[in-house]
């Protein structure tokens, strides 16, 4: 009696904390909402000293850099995944699990560094950039970041696949590629999504690695697809300017909203994973 | 002791002299097999009719799963040679060396898909687009499932008991049109009625293609089978037609193993 209470406290306790995130967002960032209005979602210009707090730059880099990150974790991660379980002896691919968790332990301002270090560098050479700030370097940071989620992921859900239906295929005198395509990954695959969808929301909330690549610019990408300019992300947005705003202030307000957005991605990803 | 080092590897009887058939289906000679440095099969010998049910006997741990496995190649570390139809099992390439053996495992595995794709699970890409409903009846009729899944083929293969997921990997392995079928006691997880219906479905098949039956079930052994092979402890112990095994066992192992199913060899 008394644990099936406990129990059902538990359960009310979760669900309460999970409602309360977006109802606390909402209220925080009503003051902006009241003055700025709906429109500024997709307003370009954020100049807090002048009142102008436009989202649109903010979101188009996140979901740039996170569309760049996925274009290039997703089949690394999954071939990488498929080669160390599938191909690999045994004795490497847990040396590869290991190399992997490894990375995926390590704190994301380290990646950041290290993006300052490498990556900028390599990227002003090679696009003869002025820095080599820019949306790529932040998608190729972030892929950095979410490809250990993907491999170990992947890697658990092949190894998930029985023995029994390995050999089962291997009996109906499956080749390998087929076995692969036909066996192994419409097994695997439901794994690999939840792999995927971690990915996605670790790479979505990435803040610090981000800042310090991105280039923190206001600017739509100019054509739409100029991947090589500097610009701008909501978590970047926030972690720059969020010890800057007066507690209360219309600017503080405004980076709830931005805060508000990104609550409202990470329940959409969540939303579209369900399916 | 080895009881197998003198047999000749023709398909001459044992102990009687006579010859089972001109040419045998499957012909051992000598396969020895070791896994992690343990000797599981020592020197295995043995050869089998042009159609028929063989029974395959012995302890539970004897080898019998790995001696099925070697002849499909699952296992490839043996030494020795396995001929089938007269041709060595090495020398042909293992995906259609697979599709000529059957292999019905113990526990059913069926894909997660619908009944009727797991039917057409092993054919090729291009068959499989424009395989006959007609032939997907046939093989599901001579496993004996048709009538229990013809309104819903399109249904998950799971959703099936385990005795009719054990007789759909049966149609799907005759999808192929085997020349060859191992069964791995395909019937030790089943109900007694879903038991006898693949014992009746095997026996009508194995008048076409020879059938290596692995059981554990004396019972069953004798209902089903023409020829009976026994191992113990990765050694073949004796080989003999059916009746002959059943009610004057030549061996002293197989006599005990009989009476009692212990086997003591060594
Ligand atoms: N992959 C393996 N590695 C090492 N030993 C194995 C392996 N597979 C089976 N064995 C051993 O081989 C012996 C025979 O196993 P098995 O062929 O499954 O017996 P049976 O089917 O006759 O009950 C057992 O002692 C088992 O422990
Ligand atoms: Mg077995």
């Amino acid at each position: 009696m008394l644990l099936k209470f406990s129990l059902y406290a538990c359960a009310l306790l979760v669900l309460v904390s999970a409602l309360s995130v977006p109802v606390f967002l909402l209220h925080a960032s009503m003051p902006f909402w009241q003055a700025a209005g709906i429109s500024s979602i997709w307003g370009r210009e954020w100049y807090p000293y002048e009142h102008l707090y436009g989202l649109l730059p903010a979101i188009t880099g996140t979901l740039w850099s996170i569309f760049i990150a996925l274009l290039i974790a997703i089949p690394c991660g999954i071939c990488a995944a498929i080669t160390a379980s599938e191909l690999l002896p045994r004795h490497l691919a847990e040396k590869a699990r290991i190399g992997m968790e490894v990375l995926a332990g390590i704190p994301s301002i380290v990646y950041g560094l290290i993006g300052l270090w490498v990556l900028l560098p390599f990227l002003q050479a090679v696009f003869d950039m002025l820095t080599g700030h820019s949306l790529l370097a932040a998608g190729l940071m972030l892929s950095l970041m979410i490809l250990p989620t993907i491999m170990l992921m992947s890697m658990d859900a092949l190894q998930q696949v029985t023995r029994e239906q390995r050999e089962a295929g291997q009996s109906l005198g499956l080749d390998w590629s087929t076995q692969l395509t036909r066996v192994l990954m419409p097994q695997a695959w439901p794994g690999m999504r939840s792999g995927i969808l971690l990915a996605l929301g670790r790479a979505l909330g990435e803040t610090m690695a981000v800042m310090l690549v991105v280039g923190s610019l206001d600017r739509l990408p100019q054509p739409f697809y100029n991947i090589l300019q500097p610009a701008q992300t909501l978590t970047s947005r926030i972690g720059r300017e969020i010890g800057e705003a007066a507690f209360g202030s219309i600017h503080f307000s405004a980076l709830m909203a931005a805060g508000l957005m990104l609550a409202m991605m990470g329940l959409t990803i969540s939303l579209l994973g369900k399916r | 002791m080895n009881l197998n080092r003198s047999l000749p590897c023709t398909p001459m009887e044992s102990g009687a002299n006579k010859i089972v058939s001109a040419q045998p289906s499957l012909c051992l000679c000598n396969v020895s097999l070791q896994l992690d440095g343990h000797a599981i099969l020592g020197e295995i010998s043995l050869h089998m009719p042009q159609t028929g049910i063989t029974a395959l006997i012995g302890p539970s741990g004897a080898g019998k799963s790995t001696l099925l496995r070697c002849i499909n190649r699952l296992h490839d570390g043996w030494q020795g040679s396995i001929e089938l139809g007269g041709q060595s099992v090495r020398e042909t390439d293992v995906d259609s060396l697979r599709r000529q053996i059957g292999l019905i495992a113990q526990k059913p595995a069926v894909f997660p898909c619908s009944i009727r794709d797991n039917v057409i699970f092993g054919l090729p890409n291009q068959q499989r687009k424009s395989v006959s409903d007609e032939s997907i009846r046939q093989v599901l009729e001579q496993a004996a499932l048709w009538r229990e899944v013809e309104t819903r083929l399109n249904d998950d293969a799971d959703t099936l008991s385990v005795g009719q997921q054990q007789r759909l990997c049966l149609a799907r392995a005759l999808m192929l049109e085997p020349s060859f079928l191992l069964l791995d006691e395909p019937t030790s997880a089943l109900d007694p009625r879903s038991r006898d219906m693949i014992e009746h479905s095997l026996q009508s098949i194995a008048s076409q293609i020879p059938l290596l039956w692995v059981t554990h079930d004396l019972e069953q052994a004798k209902r089903i089978s023409e020829r009976v092979i026994f191992i113990c402890d990765g050694r073949l112990i004796e080989q003999a037609d059916a009746s002959d095994f059943f009610s004057r066992p030549e061996r002293m192992e197989s006599r005990e193993f009989l009476r009692w199913n212990v086997c003591d060899c060594d």
